[in-house]
């Protein structure tokens, strides 16, 4: 029998329907995509026996408690810690994803002057000369750490100290100039609150990521007339907004607007018992730039009063929207604004036009922040996202690369205090400013040594509880090194619970508009193009919103 | 009665399944056999040890702990019992020098699969049976069978081509935990395992 060419063809047509129905395609299909997975350049985790360690994340104030697995040496995942009093094992997108960062193609792994690799021993001799011929400043972007007592002792000494305000510690910066009360000594009660009129991401990564939304999930979530009122005020229809008890869209930036005419409701129909100064801006006038009608003011002005205590949190340094607090009388109050410590200690916030010969950045100050100067800027930064301007970009240490303390979160009610050690180590050389000025300045100490101290002070003052293993209260423990060696676990201190009374706002005259708004969340203080791909596909996928370089555009 | 295009088409059918389903696996997977030859059924009869967590144990705070160290073996082993091969090799390479025996791991997960055995044995009540199937009844170490493409074991995808009339615990492919989650009404979205 002669084989013909036709009957290749067929064979051929035979064979390829055969193999649809045979798992070649298919099985090659799944192998070929888990082979992808694992290409040499992929960085993997290590193998060996997991350990799970307690730790805190210090990327920002917040300071969320964390629960890390261990592989090798190297941090392999991230995870909320469910017994934290302060975030009940809930994290931000980008803590999720934290352990990602230290291997981020924009790592910054060398010194680098104006745009070129150089060295420590350079950049060390080019801060001294600095020092030498003019004054120095130091800006702190998350002041109340140990490190942050080496920055200021070494500013005091050659020029001054400055802090780069966060939002929520923004929000809370008019009613340090009312009362004098500094704003790292207030915080929001947000447990005893029964109305909370929000601008903020409340459920969207505001604050401690957990406190918030742990609260709605027990106190209102479903519930058609909840005991906790969530009313959200934005200009775009966000997830908080979706879930909260009442949500009200104005129009972009007219917040202030809405305020002064909140005010004139809450102050004509005596719906506060407080007397205050009427703003000048009318019913009228603040309706035509919210974007909604006087009816919808007044009413929205009604209904924060029905349930009180009502308490009313801004996204950022926004006098105005702080004047309703105290007019609803929330300053000082339960359910309202609460001074969590007796420290008078104010931050030095003015932070934008800086005249000195050099200016020194903390790892800690958000990467968006560019001091207008004509000083040498020495910044450090773990990740470059190659927009700085500064001369000296010096590479610090990455998510938990060093030791640290984490102070009270800006939004906490209570005082805290816990440590996070060093859980790994930098795969090339890194500093921190304050081990980079403690080398300029051996006076100064280290980071260890005052951490030593702050938990002698906290165990002389015998004072709060401490969250490890179980709850104790710190006057149980009868040595600083127990203390000392629970903190390293990963336990947390807090302290009592806030006094209310004892600071008043008083409101002389309608405050005016703020100059600048600040930015709004997590994600956007982060330059997109450091963001753990986790993180930006939970941002995107979680929100339903554009990605943050959109965004940020 | 078949025409000859019929007949060509059908026979190229035939070679093309052929080689599919019974080829192309055995080309896919090459096997193994583990450094030593361990019988589970003999340990549960001879030892007395009933229960898996003797050897494969939880630490004291709740994690599991995997294979038994090289420890554990000692135990019994710190001598040799027996003249067999596999006994001599244990003791004479591995407990002796205090090596760890380098196992091969039939349900090693990639790297990016987070995986808590506390969680699913102490809060779920799993047996262990209902994923690993019921290898601790074996009476041989069977060959480690490995993806050539993807470098996992055979018993990721499970020993039927098709995926399908498997027996339990054949198979630990991300399809299977989502089956497993929805019968029992858990749901622990992405970051539950991909953490």
């Amino acid at each position: 029998m002669k084989v013909t060419r036709r009957d290749l063809f067929v064979w051929g047509a035979g064979a390829a329907a055969g193999l649809v129905f045979s798992p070649v395609p298919w099985k090659l299909l799944d192998d070929t995509s888990i082979w992808s997975q694992n290409w040499p350049w992929i960085p993997q985790p290590a193998r060996s026996p997991v350990e799970v360690k307690q730790s805190f994340c210090s990327l920002c104030p917040q300071g969320c408690a964390l629960k890390v697995r261990m592989a090798g040496g190297w941090p392999i995942g991230v995870a909320g810690v469910s017994t934290s009093p302060v975030t009940r094992g809930a994290l931000c997108p980008l803590g999720y994803g934290a352990h990602q960062l230290n291997w981020h193609p924009r790592r910054l792994q060398a010194v680098r002057h104006k745009e070129s690799v150089s060295s420590w021993g350079a950049a060390q001799t080019a801060f001294a000369k600095a020092c030498g011929e003019g004054p120095v400043i130091v800006i702190d972007g998350y002041p109340g750490r140990a490190a942050s007592s080496i920055l200021e002792a070494f500013a005091e000494k050659r020029g001054s100290y400055r802090v780069a305000l966060s939002p929520e510690l923004g929000a809370l910066a008019p009613y340090e100039r009312w009362s004098g009360v500094p704003a790292n000594a207030l915080g929001y009660d947000l447990e005893n609150a029964r109305t909370i009129v929000s601008g903020a991401p409340m459920l969207d990564g505001w604050g401690s990521p957990g406190r918030f939304t742990r609260l709605w999930a027990e106190s209102a979530a479903g519930a058609k007339d909840p005991q906790l009122r969530l009313i959200q005020i934005e200009d775009s229809f966000s997830r908080t907004g979706s879930r909260a008890w009442q949500s009200v869209r104005i129009r972009s930036g007219s917040e202030s607007a809405l305020a002064a005419g909140l005010a004139h409701v809450l102050l004509d129909e005596r719906l506060v018992p407080a007397r205050g100064p009427i703003p000048r801006l009318t019913l009228a006038d603040a309706a035509a730039q919210a974007g909604i009608s006087e009816d919808a003011i007044r009413e929205l002005a009604r209904t924060m009063v029905e349930r009180r205590p009502t308490l009313v949190i801004s996204n950022d340094e926004n006098p105005q929207v702080a004047a309703l607090n105290v007019l609803l009388a929330a300053t000082g109050a339960r359910g309202g604004i609460v001074r969590r410590t007796k420290g008078t200690r104010h931050l030095p916030a003015d932070a934008v036009n800086l005249n000195a010969r050099a200016i020194l950045i903390d790892a800690k100050v958000p990467w968006n922040f560019t001091p207008e100067t004509d000083a040498e800027i020495f910044r450090f930064a773990a990740w470059d996202d190659g927009t700085s301007k500064s001369d000296w970009l010096l590479p610090a240490p990455g998510f938990l690369e060093e030791l640290t303390d984490i102070p009270a979160a800006p939004t906490s009610a209570i005082e805290t205090y816990a440590v996070a050690p060093a859980l790994s180590k930098p795969r090339f050389e890194v500093q921190s400013a304050a081990q980079f000025l403690g080398n300029l300045d051996p006076s100064l100490g280290t980071t260890e040594k005052l951490i030593h101290g702050r938990c002698n002070g906290l165990f002389r003052e015998r004072k709060g509880t401490l969250y490890g293993a179980a709850r104790v209260p710190l006057e149980k423990f009868d040595s600083v090194q127990k203390v000392e060696e629970q903190l390293w676990k990963g336990a947390i201190w807090t302290g009592d619970p806030p006094s209310v009374g004892g600071w008043r706002c008083e409101l002389k005259e309608w405050p005016q508009d703020p100059e600048k708004l600040r930015s709004r969340d997590w994600a956007s203080e982060w330059p997109a193009a450091v963001l753990p791909p986790l993180a930006v596909k939970l941002y995107q996928e979680s929100t339903l919103r554009e990605a943050p370089e959109r965004r940020n555009a | 009665m078949m025409s000859r295009n019929q007949f060509v088409f059908g026979f190229g059918l035939a070679v093309s399944l052929f080689a599919g389903w019974v080829l192309f696996p055995r080309a896919l997977y090459s096997a193994r056999p583990q450094p030593v030859e361990f019988r589970h059924k003999t340990h549960a009869e001879k030892s007395g040890i009933s229960d898996c967590s003797q050897c494969h144990a939880f630490r004291d705070d709740g994690s599991y702990a995997g294979l038994p160290s090289i420890d554990t073996c000692a135990g019994c082993h710190s001598e040799r019992i027996g003249t067999s091969a596999a006994e001599a090799t244990l003791v004479d390479h591995y407990i002796k020098p205090g090596q760890e025996t380098p196992w091969l791991v039939y349900s090693r997960q990639p790297a990016n699969v987070w995986f808590s055995h506390a969680v699913h044995v102490k809060r779920g009540g799993l047996a262990c049976t209902e994923c690993h199937g019921s290898y601790g009844e074996s009476d041989q170490a069977r060959l480690y069978q490995v993806n050539r493409i993807s470098g996992y074991s055979r018993d990721i995808w499970g020993h039927s081509m098709s995926r399908l009339r498997r027996k339990p615990g054949d198979g630990m492919k991300m399809s299977d935990c989502e089956d497993c989650h929805r019968r029992h009404g858990v749901d622990v979205g992405c970051l539950g395992c991909h953490q």
